[in-house]
């Protein structure tokens, strides 16, 4: 089992809100210069779960699987909401129908049009029959400043330790093998380099070029995937033989230098983390959530 | 040579106002150290186009000479200026001590703004809030034969003086450098806008400045961007060339670094390039001699 200071960690109550779905107030134009009315970023979205396909939806633009909330009040309390909380983190419905109900944080988004940022979250089936938008919610974050004992090289970022533990992670000759859905080279990682602080909003994996698209087409939602030579350390950016290993969090774009949004989870700059190919490393396995599964 | 439709552009005047340089303190390097930058917004006295990208002390993204930003609505890049100024329209100071003196626009640097040369005697004469007004001329340039080819933010002047040939159907540019796609940042994906967001050669990784030579890198430089597509907005494409000019210099910050305005771009490879150390806009313009 590897070691982590899991006992250090504060656990802390964070205030957000169920979005609109964003939508461009008139249409965009795609890499091919065409214009498009895309769909599926934010809100509720109700026929995608994690553990379901990124490609395919009927005009999807940067799907976000089932419900995405945001911070409310000052940009401060905002930035807690999107700094602190965690994927695996437990969210809490604190008004309206679904009052009492809980999720999890299956991923967080930014660079939405206008500025906001999207914590993603998988509710069951019937909770998310009852939510609406506007719906307060509470997550219980726990996980900045995680940290795995005896790998000070790696940095934990917007990982819970819930997940951590799920994630089925090894060791191998002094290096921590991560299951991972696929291994994505540095030259199809787009918006997200110089995001900063990389515990807000992804990276994306751009989805244009035919050989990138190929690359990527069967990825799902809630899949790990570890980005290759880019480092999200203090910020996000190229680093040769760092990694990045994120979870996917919303679907393929049209516009050119987006895509398959990758929250980070890991990060290293030395080689300290070592892939393993595993279909199965997606978060809908590894937390018991998304499709099928309520 | 090459034609375009020159004289089928309109001329319109865009207008913005020199700003203050603007700092909130300390900001996290891609090493996690803190570092309180300047070198962006305002007027830089001893930073002009042609001068290194790297070696400023505390610089980061080191804008040269005077930056000016579109004041008609609160976003910097919805104004006129940021849409409609090409890299080589003429400047004039229409306010305060320097008014009548002339400039040229040197490009757009989304992170603070619009980018003007003013000779030193009038650099000395400007006031941060002075108002700068640009003879705007350039959106919608094609080059006949060429339609295809995205031409963005490029003056016909400039587009004139760049020394291009025709060679097999195919346009062959003068460019100091060829930088791999994968370098490139921050700025990638950044909206469906092309003409008002440049985007970042990275300089965060030191194997690799060291690697593909970046650390000559001159502000003004025209560069080669390879599988780069800069059509609506910039990001990978297999095969396509973008070519830029660099506009600001290099950074500490992840994923940052000198930022390029695309000027041409092909999805198709129409373009080929030939290396030359000289293919600056600073020499191409006649803002100075040599480099």
């Amino acid at each position: 089992m590897v070691r982590t200071n899991r006992e250090n960690l504060l656990e802390v109550a964070l205030k957000g809100e169920i979005t609109h779905s964003a939508v461009a107030p008139s249409y965009t134009t795609g890499w091919d210069e065409r214009p498009r009315l895309g769909l599926g970023r934010g809100g509720i979205v109700y026929n995608v779960k994690v553990g379901d396909p990124c490609f395919g939806w009927a005009m999807g633009e940067k799907v976000e699987p089932g419900a995405s909330a945001d911070g409310v009040g000052e940009a401060r309390e905002k930035g807690a909401f999107r700094n602190l909380s965690c994927v695996g983190n437990r969210v809490r419905v604190v008004d309206g129908e679904a009052k009492g109900e809980w999720g999890t944080v299956v991923g967080k988004v930014g660079y939405i049009p206008g500025g906001g940022h999207h914590v993603v979250i998988d509710f069951g089936e019937e909770t998310l029959e009852k939510l609406t938008i506007g719906d307060k919610v509470q997550v219980r974050a726990v996980g900045v400043g995680l940290k795995l004992v005896d790998y000070p090289g790696v940095r934990v970022i917007s990982c819970s330790p819930a997940l951590l533990e799920a994630m089925g992670l090894g060791e191998r000759g002094g290096r921590l093998v991560v299951p991972v859905a696929k291994v994505v080279p540095a030259e199809y990682v787009g918006q997200g380099h110089g995001g900063s602080p990389p515990e807000a909003s992804n990276w994306d994996i751009q989805t244009q070029s035919p050989d990138a698209v190929a690359h990527v087409e069967d990825l799902r939602f809630g899949d790990v995937v570890l980005l290759e030579d880019t480092l999200s350390a203090w910020g996000r950016g190229y680093y040769e033989g760092a990694v990045t290993v994120g979870v996917v969090s919303c679907g393929p774009s049209e516009a050119l230098g987006q895509g398959i949004g990758v929250t980070t989870l890991l990060t290293c700059k030395e080689g300290e983390i070592e892939a393993r190919v595993d279909l199965n490393a997606n978060l809908k396995k590894q937390l018991g959530i998304g499709g099928g599964q309520g | 040579m090459i034609e375009t439709n020159r004289d089928r552009l309109l001329v319109i005047a865009v207008q913005g106002e020199i700003v203050s340089p603007a700092s909130t303190g300390y900001r996290a390097q891609w090493d996690g150290q803190p570092k309180l930058a300047l070198g962006m917004g305002g007027i830089k006295y001893n930073l002009r186009v042609g001068d290194p990208c790297f070696g400023w002390a505390s610089g980061d993204h080191v804008e040269p000479g005077v930056t000016i930003r579109g004041k008609e609505d609160p976003v910097p890049s919805r104004c006129a200026l940021a849409l409609l100024a090409c890299i080589g329209n003429e400047a004039v100071v229409v306010s305060g001590e320097a008014k009548g003196e002339k400039g040229v626009f040197t490009g757009r640097h989304a992170g603070s703004d619009d980018l003007v040369w003013f000779p030193p005697e009038t650099i000395e004469k400007l006031a941060i809030g002075d108002k700068v007004q640009i003879r705007a001329v350039g959106v919608g340039l094609r080059i006949k034969g060429f339609e295809d080819i995205r031409v963005n933010k490029c003056s016909p002047g400039l587009l004139k003086s760049l020394g291009i040939e025709v060679e097999d159907g195919k346009l062959v540019v003068p460019v100091v450098k060829e930088i791999p796609g994968y370098l490139m940042g921050s700025g990638i994906g950044a909206g469906t806008v092309l003409e008002s967001v440049d985007y970042d050669i990275q300089t965060t990784d030191p194997k690799a400045v060291e690697k593909h030579g970046l650390e000559t890198l001159r502000l003004g430089d025209v560069v080669c961007l390879r599988d780069q597509l800069c059509t609506s907005g910039r990001g990978y494409y297999k095969g396509a060339i973008t070519i830029g000019v660099v506009v600001h210099g290099a950074s500490d910050y992840s994923g940052h670094g000198p930022g390029v305005n695309p000027i041409l771009s092909t999805k198709e490879g129409r373009i080929e390039t030939r290396i030359d150390p000289d293919a600056n806009i600073a020499l191409y313009l006649g803002l100075r001699d040599k480099l």
